[in-house]
């Protein structure tokens, strides 16, 4: 499944040379037809997240003060963690916890 | 004075918001208005005066979607507010989901309501917006520019920014804030520590090290904000500090025991016996409506740490601020209420303000706490002034300051923050 | 010892004089060559890591006058009182039955001693509330509990005390559970289960006759207060809470422990061997579990935190019902009234309302709202308007009933415990509220 992630408020620099766009390709788990959000957080905290992850991701979920955006739309508005992702979604994490 | 809570204020604004905080299907909606209906039958009560109880959001909604929805998210909700467009985002302080144009117009007029509930300003004062290049305080110009073109202030609006001298972070946020300048055609005024102290941060840091710098730097802006918004005549500062900021600063003052901090942290304007009031219209406003606001209407705001205090942002207070939120939005809206409601006795004895002998900056003390740090820089002393401060109220709170400092995990929120 | 109030830190001991000191020092010295660290207060016994360099007779001294100094610079207890002893099982509250029964030993003494006899000597009590009919607590737990408890009161010195064991919907008429059941916010229920506790503690106390009830809050409990009262937006009743002594309550609530730390109870617990029940642990997916793991961690970082937020919340200014006035001791010997009576301050005796449900004053602005709705409905106020008009925004948001339809409103209203019912502005007391207001 081919997604946009966006990284931004400072989670830029938590990946590889603080890159803030990411095209990438999840596939879903064996055995199951579509990618959760739940499933995209492992994935972003296995594949892309460079140091600190403890920034990213608290327990199982975003840490408190990330914000996320599905398609421009709040996630809290389309289930949080059970939000099914779709071909070509953009999904935008930006922190709240940077500078001010 | 009216407040958040207070039902007239939900209700003043337009027809389309009496159903403001109905998150419920159509029929319960109704329901609700049986009720209002049923408890005022007698007596008209104009809808202002309802008690605030009957304005309350289900607490269906406060355990959050998950449990409760499994709603495709293509079958896309619509706006509680104009029933029209897609919604966007969930408001944090009415739990409302509410579409990208009705987001800006109750952002908007929230501030505006702020501004003109608590008189923060007169016609034709002038406003030096401290800015540092972040979200808050970009928001914040962009805001009070636009209010003030709608609504007529008639206020000469200035952009005020500091440059600590500290290579790497200060002077890329700077580019920020002279593209906001062109941007919301506001003037921009930088004024530097190298200028007025004769020390930038990176010179500061090479002295002293990293330890103890972050004292240095908020002494320093706080007195050089005053000084640039003398440099150009405003006569208020406003600064960008939001509703989380200030129930962090409400609990860090408890955990210091604080009483004098306490009392005024919650304060919409301060410094009004100074010589520059300074004000704070993002009282009220969420940190998360904030980010929104500026990703959606993709303002240009610079977000990197401060490269010589990089985990002050990971303080307990400001995570255990977020972590409450997750719980319950409203506990950030409670937490200044109960800031505001403090029976601080009269008794408690604040420190007496005079002005420093050096260089006239209002001061409890006979020089004020940069002219010390100074002193100390120049004389190659650079510990004078950290240590144990005169007069016990303070020592304690410096004190327990400094071992978390020491121990590296500084109960500081994010940078700057801390004074008030 | 006058010297450690509430302000000092755990780590204050009373100052031995300078020759005591000196040898102290001389001997502390000559210890250290051998490996065994020796008390900082009588040098004699060895020191304990656990009790911040005391021996364990000098910690449990240091907190017996920590409880005794609270006890007597407060008035709690007059020689005629009837104290009841809230034990929940827990440290803490064993250790303030273990102070008060230790208390009343010494004045029994006092009294065989004295000649003229003329101070009787405080009774004891101690009450358990029994909660299963509201808890997920299974009843062969609470039974297990029980029987600890028992063993425990009756296993205590002469004179005897009374327990009253007592099941929490026994004092109520109404369907507890599908009351708090009712209530939406897990915060809520908490919050909604202490309330009831302390109205059933209360019941315990007018039936048999307690003239104090003991509360055993350690300074830890008091500092998740503070920030637990904070984050709820009830800054303005939080003082209310903190303070030693607490009249709102018909048996006037007092709080001897409240400048120990829950830690150092728990020490003490252990080195006495005091028994105590394992206090089941309840889930923390409330506001309340989240300020308990906030305290813990600012603990671990420094140890003198707690007592940082007790010292602030100290600092805001008391209610008038948060000390005892002079005519409760009016049956004590007139010449030995003087030492337990206060003086009266000036401030003028302006009483609080409270919320019917928490008990906690009302702010200006909440009576303004309670107000203007009483007033729109004038004498035509149903019982049940009025009881949620008086209550305050907390219970508003975290217990009273959201969905805001009439019918869930008063199936709620009919499940209240009477007591409750009866603290709100009834429509007589409103009608004489409006007229003294204007």
């Amino acid at each position: 499944m081919h997604l946009t992630l966006e990284f931004g408020g400072g989670l830029e620099l938590l990946l590889k040379d603080s890159v803030k766009l990411h095209h990438v390709d999840v596939k879903p788990k064996s055995g199951e037809d579509n990618v959760t959000m739940r499933d995209l957080l492992t994935w972003v905290k296995g594949n892309l997240i460079k140091e600190r992850p403890e920034m990213f991701i608290k327990g199982d979920s975003v840490r408190p003060g990330v914000l996320v955006l599905i398609n421009d739309c709040d996630w809290e508005l389309c289930g949080n963690l059970d939000a099914e992702l779709e071909e070509k979604d953009v999904v935008v994490f930006i922190s709240t916890l940077h500078g001010g | 004075m009216s407040k958040y809570w207070d039902a007239p204020n939900q209700l003043r604004f337009g027809p389309e918001t009496t159903h403001s905080n109905s998150l419920l299907p159509a029929n319960h909606n109704l329901q609700k208005q049986i009720l209002l209906r049923s408890i005022s039958d007698k007596v008209q009560i104009s809808s202002t005066l309802l008690p605030f109880y009957l304005f309350q959001v289900p607490s269906n909604l406060m355990e959050g979607v998950e449990a409760s929805e499994r709603v495709k998210r293509t079958t896309a909700r619509l706006c509680s507010l104009c029933n029209q467009r897609k919604a966007a985002l969930r408001r944090p302080k009415t739990l409302e989901q509410i579409c990208r144009e009705c987001f800006y117009n109750v952002f908007e007029d929230e501030i505006h309501r702020v501004i003109v509930e608590n008189n923060l300003f007169k016609p034709g004062e002038r406003i030096a917006i401290g800015a540092s290049g972040g979200k808050d305080s970009t928001v914040l110009a962009y805001v009070l520019s636009e209010l003030n073109k709608r609504h007529n202030y008639g206020l000469d609006l200035f952009l005020l920014s500091i440059d600590e001298g500290i290579t790497g972070y200060r002077d890329d946020s700077l580019e920020t804030v002279k593209r906001n300048e062109l941007q919301y055609g506001l003037p921009l005024k930088i004024v530097s520590y190298k200028e007025l102290y004769g020390w930038t941060m990176d010179e500061i840091v090479k002295a002293i090290g990293l330890k103890n710098n972050c004292t240095f730097c908020g002494v320093f802006r706080r007195q050089a904000l005053d000084r640039g918004a003398a440099l150009i005549q405003a006569d208020k500062i406003v600064t960008g500090h939001n509703a989380d900021d200030i129930a962090e600063t409400v609990l860090l003052n408890i955990l210091r025991g604080d009483i004098a901090r306490l009392s005024r942290c919650t304060s919409i304007t301060t410094g009004e016996d100074g010589p520059i009031p300074r004000c704070k219209p993002f009282k009220y406003t969420y940190e998360k409506e904030i980010v929104m606001y500026a990703y959606f209407k993709k303002l240009d705001y610079f977000s990197t740490e401060c490269i010589y205090s990089p985990n002050a942002y990971r303080g307990f207070a400001r995570e255990f601020i977020k972590d409450l939120e997750r719980i319950r939005p409203r506990a950030i809206l409670d937490m200044i209420r109960s800031g505001e409601d403090f029976r601080i006795s009269t008794t408690t004895r604040m420190p007496e303000q005079g002005t420093c002998q050096r260089c006239g900056y209002i001061s409890s003390q006979k020089l004020c706490k940069a002219c010390v740090l100074l002193e100390g820089l120049n004389r190659g002393l650079p510990k004078l002034g950290i240590g144990r401060k005169k007069g016990g109220s303070g020592e304690d709170q410096e004190q327990s300051k400094r071992h978390l400092e020491n121990k590296g995990l500084s109960l500081h929120g994010k940078h700057g923050n801390v004074e008030y | 010892m006058a010297v450690c109030g509430s302000a000092c830190g755990s780590n204050c001991v009373p100052k031995d004089t300078e020759g005591v000191e000196g040898e102290r020092l001389k001997r502390l010295s000559l210890e250290e060559e051998s490996s065994v660290r020796r008390c900082t207060k009588c040098g004699e016994e060895e020191a304990r890591k656990e009790c911040n360099g005391l021996c364990a007779g000098c910690f449990r001294a240091y907190l017996y006058g920590k409880f005794k100094l609270a006890v007597t610079s407060n008035a709690m207890i007059s020689p005629t009182d009837k104290v009841l002893v809230a034990f929940s099982g827990g440290p803490s509250s064993r250790v303030a039955l273990e102070f008060i029964h230790e208390m009343q030993s010494k004045a029994l003494a006092c009294w065989d001693a004295s000649n003229s006899q003329a101070l009787p000597v405080f009774t004891v009590g101690v009450v358990f509330i029994e909660e299963c009919a509201i808890s997920n607590e299974l009843s062969d737990q609470a039974d297990v509990a029980i029987a600890q408890i028992r063993s425990i009161v009756s296993g205590l010195s002469p004179p005897s005390k009374d327990l009253h064991i007592v099941p929490i919907e026994s004092l109520f008429s109404s369907d507890l559970r599908k009351l708090v059941g009712s209530i939406n916010d897990a915060t809520g229920q908490e919050d909604f289960v202490r309330h009831l506790r302390m109205v059933s503690l209360q019941r315990v106390a007018f039936e048999f006759g307690y003239s104090k009830l003991v509360l055993g809050l350690s300074a830890s409990a008091i500092a998740r207060h503070v920030i637990c009262a904070t984050v709820k937006g009830q800054g303005y009743s939080l003082p209310a809470d903190v303070q030693y002594v607490d009249t709102r309550w018909k048996a006037p609530v007092v709080l001897p422990i409240r400048d120990c730390l829950e830690q150092e109870l728990v020490t003490l617990c252990n080195l006495e061997s005091l028994k105590h029940v394992q206090v089941l642990d309840r889930p923390c997916a409330s506001i309340n579990g989240l300020v308990s793991s906030f305290i813990v961690r600012l603990r671990e970082d420094n140890p003198s935190r707690e007592h940082t937020i007790l010292r602030t919340a100290g600092k805001l200014k008391p209610f008038n019902f948060n000390k005892l006035s002079s005519n409760q001791y009016e049956h004590v010997p007139s010449r030995l009234r003087p030492k337990f009576q206060f003086i009266e301050n000036g401030e003028p005796n302006s009483p609080e309302v409270l919320c019917p449900i928490c008990a906690s004053p009302l702010t200006a602005t909440e009576l303004a709202s309670t107000r203007c709705a009483q007033q729109m409905k004038g004498l035509d106020i149903k019982e049940m308007e009025a009881f949620f008009w008086s209550c305050c925004q907390s219970c508003h948001f975290q217990i009273l009933p959201k969905e805001e339809t009439y019918m869930s409103c008063e199936g709620f209203f009919d499940l209240l415990p009477k007591p409750m019912v009866k603290r709100s502005l009834l429509r007589d007391e409103i009608k004489d509220y409006l007229l003294d207001d204007s």
